[in-house]
């Protein structure tokens, strides 16, 4: 058996925040911390400790109880807001694991790495900094008499066989793979974002998502090639997502496929969405020429991008706890006359109401996807600004929203007055220029909203002003999710700035620094001397 | 060993507290500090480190006396010029740096744990928060087992409301935490709940972020107003499976 395992690798912080500093030197430090542990752990452990059930049902009762239920069925207090929903023990149904397919145990470490590491992108923490080795262990030993394993030897760890190692033609072959017959992509969409047009379901009942493969930070494992290959392996239990090494299936891949497979999906990441919390100004890059119209025009990509998490509206009644939409990436770019923000957001649905295949995979009530820029009206001269949420009596708010549209009705832009969320005077966009168009590619949303500088004769409106930092957030409705009014996703205050040509101002001043300085010394360096002399 | 002269030791010291700073804040925490708030602590530590080697007459003596002979010996007239046309050559470079139009957020300070009001409107009723008291607290040694239901009570408030934000764990990195500013409280922190009163608690949860003084920028805070979801029950019970959670214990007037 194995100590607990650490992932390592560029993507694991939650949610896929990048935590900062130097990226490899930090995973330098951090494999020496892990070296010294196992090294140590040896030393002092010859043996891995075997955990004791009554012990842990007690921490059990502890900890876990709130979500997983007194039973273990997953039904604790928190599970109807909570998505995904908190695991039901007594199916032993383990998703993340390394025995094979038609084994029903898993070994203790597949359970303690669960425990030690949490799950990403759910409610589920890491509970290494709480719980010592030996607490896990105990907990494992309960959490298997909830699904009746206690008696049960361990299962059979899948073959590995020989690792491919990571290259261009392994990726192009796993490619191939993954699209040759609509294996992956049927569920996993053409570009991997999770955005095919199923509507899938696990054992329970629940709606289930297939994982957009591009945000790896997503991964309840990691998206280390191993941990890939595992899922591909085993499948993942209770959901849709199949085993190809099930010896009865005709889908079986060989490992070295699997192999290749692991290493395309790896190749998947984009990065560039990661979530860096020290990027809060949105830099808006200055154009010589017109505010590009379409949202894939190439000039959009020369702007430098932000990347925001996206939370619930769990703040005003109605609260929202299940959003589907997670961050959104934005680029802003300027000229003399007018402004022009481009928003991408991954969303595995294109809502269109009264659609039939739309409706198929879309929760109850069907709406349109939307997103909407919210700027202040006047730029606020002091720390004071409006209520991040809609604004606030004293503040309002601009909202520039895009709405999708229907079978009937074409995508919309409106503008709208806020001050708070159940203050919103609606306006003619038209009146200010407000613009804006759409585009949904597999997986994508991306919307461009163009605004003149400056409007006439409107007390209502922002007047955009270089080098001024001007708060500016976010909000995003998935239309398939239920979400609409109040019930969407959202994110806290940024900064924008239209970064202004400095100009030959710099130079002056330095030129005059340098020789101020120097005629200072030249006179300091002629007294002294005289000094000296006399 | 040679003795290292004092303008370098100066120069040294200086520079290795700079680099203590961003070797310990940019590289291992990974939480850069703001540059404002850098050149003012770097501000205290010039000033302070000067303080140092002026201290006595010999050691400012020390310090001076390789300046004065670089521009006062014939003999090293090369070596002066060269000092003298780099110096102002770098002052000239930090200027232009300067004028650059900045990019960098600007700095929000606030107060984490404002001063409370002497009373609060909660529930539409008024609160004297000097003498309020968690009605429960009494329970905890008259009958521990109604006050064990009540923790446990406060417990499912926890998690069907606050953990999203202040985490299953009570640290504050609930599964949205990252996504807001300010970032939600840690209450295991030995500096948030144990600091204070049941009553501060009280109405910091009931009138939320909108509740707050000014100078604790009610405009950004994420809390709600809770008054709003829970009710004054419930409030009292969470306040108590927050202190039996962590394991802290409130602070109180000790007048017994």
């Amino acid at each position: 058996m194995a100590t607990p395992k650490f992932k390592v690798g560029a993507f694991q912080a939650r949610g896929g925040v990048d935590q900062g500093g130097l990226p490899v030197l930090r995973q330098y430090l951090r494999l020496i911390v892990i070296f010294l542990t196992v090294v140590l752990g040896f030393m002092s452990r010859p043996a891995f400790p075997a955990g004791d059930a009554e012990k842990g049902e007690e921490i059990y009762a502890q900890r876990c109880t709130l979500c997983h239920g007194e039973e273990g069925d997953g039904m604790g207090p928190a599970a109807e807001r909570l998505n995904p929903p908190p695991r039901d023990f007594t199916m032993a149904q383990y998703k993340i694991r390394t025995t094979a397919f038609e084994e029903i145990v898993p070994v203790d470490s597949d359970l303690v790495r669960m425990i030690h590491d949490g799950m990403p992108s759910t409610a589920m923490p890491g509970w290494g900094d709480v719980l010592t080795e030996q607490d896990i262990n105990d907990l494992v030993a309960f959490l298997k008499t909830l699904a009746g394993l206690e008696e049960e030897e361990p299962g059979q760890v899948i073959d590995y066989g020989a690792q491919v190692p990571i290259s261009p033609e392994s990726i192009e072959t796993g490619r191939k793979l993954f699209h040759q017959d609509d294996r992956c992509s049927e569920c996993h969409g053409q570009a991997g974002k999770g955005d095919a047009v199923k509507k899938l379901k696990d054992d329970s009942g629940y709606r289930t998502w297939p994982r957009n493969l591009t945000k790896p930070w997503t991964f309840r494992g990691s998206n280390d090639p191993r941990d890939i290959f595992t899922r591909i392996t085993t499948g993942i239990a209770g959901t849709q997502m199949p085993s190809f090494d099930d010896p009865a299936s005709d889908g079986r891949l060989s490992i070295e496929q699997r192999w290749n497979i692991a290493n395309y999906v790896n190749s998947l990441a984009k990065t560039e969405k990661i979530v860096r919390p020290e990027n809060t100004v949105i830099r808006a890059t200055r154009l010589a020429g017109p505010v590009p119209v379409t949202p894939d025009d190439p000039q959009w990509q020369e702007a430098p991008s932000s990347t925001f998490l996206l939370v619930p509206q769990l703040i005003a009644a109605e609260r929202f706890f299940t959003p589907s939409n997670d961050t959104i990436t934005v680029r802003a770019l300027y000229n003399q006359d007018e402004i022009g923000f481009h928003v991408e957001w991954d969303d595995r649905t294109r809502s269109i109401p009264g659609d039939r295949a739309a409706k198929k995979v879309s929760e109850p009530g069907l709406g349109e996807d939307a997103v909407a820029i919210q700027l202040p009206v006047k730029i606020p001269t002091g720390p004071e600004k409006p209520y991040f949420l809609h604004g606030d009596s004293r503040h309002p708010v601009n909202l520039w929203s895009w709405r999708s549209g229907s079978t009937t009705e074409d995508p919309s832009v409106a503008l709208v007055t806020a001050r708070g969320i159940a203050d919103k005077i609606v306006r003619d966009a038209s009146t200010v220029g407000l613009q804006g168009r759409g585009s949904y590619h597999e997986g994508t949303w991306q919307v461009v909203l163009r605004r003149p500088l400056t409007t006439v004769g409107s007390a209502e409106d922002l007047q955009f002003v270089e080098g001024a930092f001007i708060p500016v957030a976010f909000s995003a409705w998935d239309g398939s999710n239920g979400e609409r009014g109040s019930a969407h996703t959202l994110t806290t205050w940024y900064w924008l700035l239209l970064k202004p040509e400095p100009g030959n101002k710099p130079w002056l001043f330095a030129g005059f620094a340098f020789v101020l300085i120097l005629l200072l010394e030249i006179w300091w360096a002629r007294t002294a001397m005289r000094r000296v002399r006399s | 060993m040679p003795k290292i002269p004092r303008l370098a030791q100066l120069v040294l010291v200086i520079g290795g507290i700079y680099a203590g700073f961003w070797l310990i804040f940019d590289l291992l925490l990974g939480q850069p500090i703001p540059a404002s708030l850098m050149r003012m602590y770097m501000f205290f530590v010039v000033t302070g480190v000067l303080m140092v080697f002026t201290a006595t007459e010999e050691s400012t003596r020390q310090l001076v006396d390789p300046i004065r002979a670089l521009v006062e010996e014939p003999g090293r007239r090369l070596m002066r010029n060269v000092v003298f046309f780099v110096v102002p050559g770098l002052a000239a470079v930090a200027v232009f740096l300067q004028m650059q139009p900045s990019d960098e957020a600007p700095l929000e300070l606030r107060s984490i744990h404002p001063a409370p009001p002497s009373s609060a409107k909660i529930f539409g009723k008024r609160y004297d928060l000097m003498s309020l008291e968690n009605p429960y607290r009494h329970l905890e040694k008259d009958d521990p087992e109604q006050f064990r239901e009540l923790v446990t009570d406060g417990g499912e408030v926890y998690i069907r409301n606050c953990q999203y934000c202040h985490g299953d764990k009570l640290d504050g990195k609930g599964p949205y935490a990252q996504g807001l500013n300010p970032v939600p409280l840690n209450f295991q922190d030995i500096g948030t709940i144990a600091q204070l009163q049941e009553s501060f608690l009280f109405w910091r949860i009931a009138t939320g972020g909108p509740g707050l003084p000014k100078e604790a920028t009610p405009w950004i805070s994420s809390m709600p107003a809770w008054q709003e979801f829970l009710s004054e029950e419930q409030i009292w019970q969470v306040i108590l499976y927050l202190y039996d959670y962590t394991g802290h214990q409130p602070r109180s007037w000790g007048h017994e």
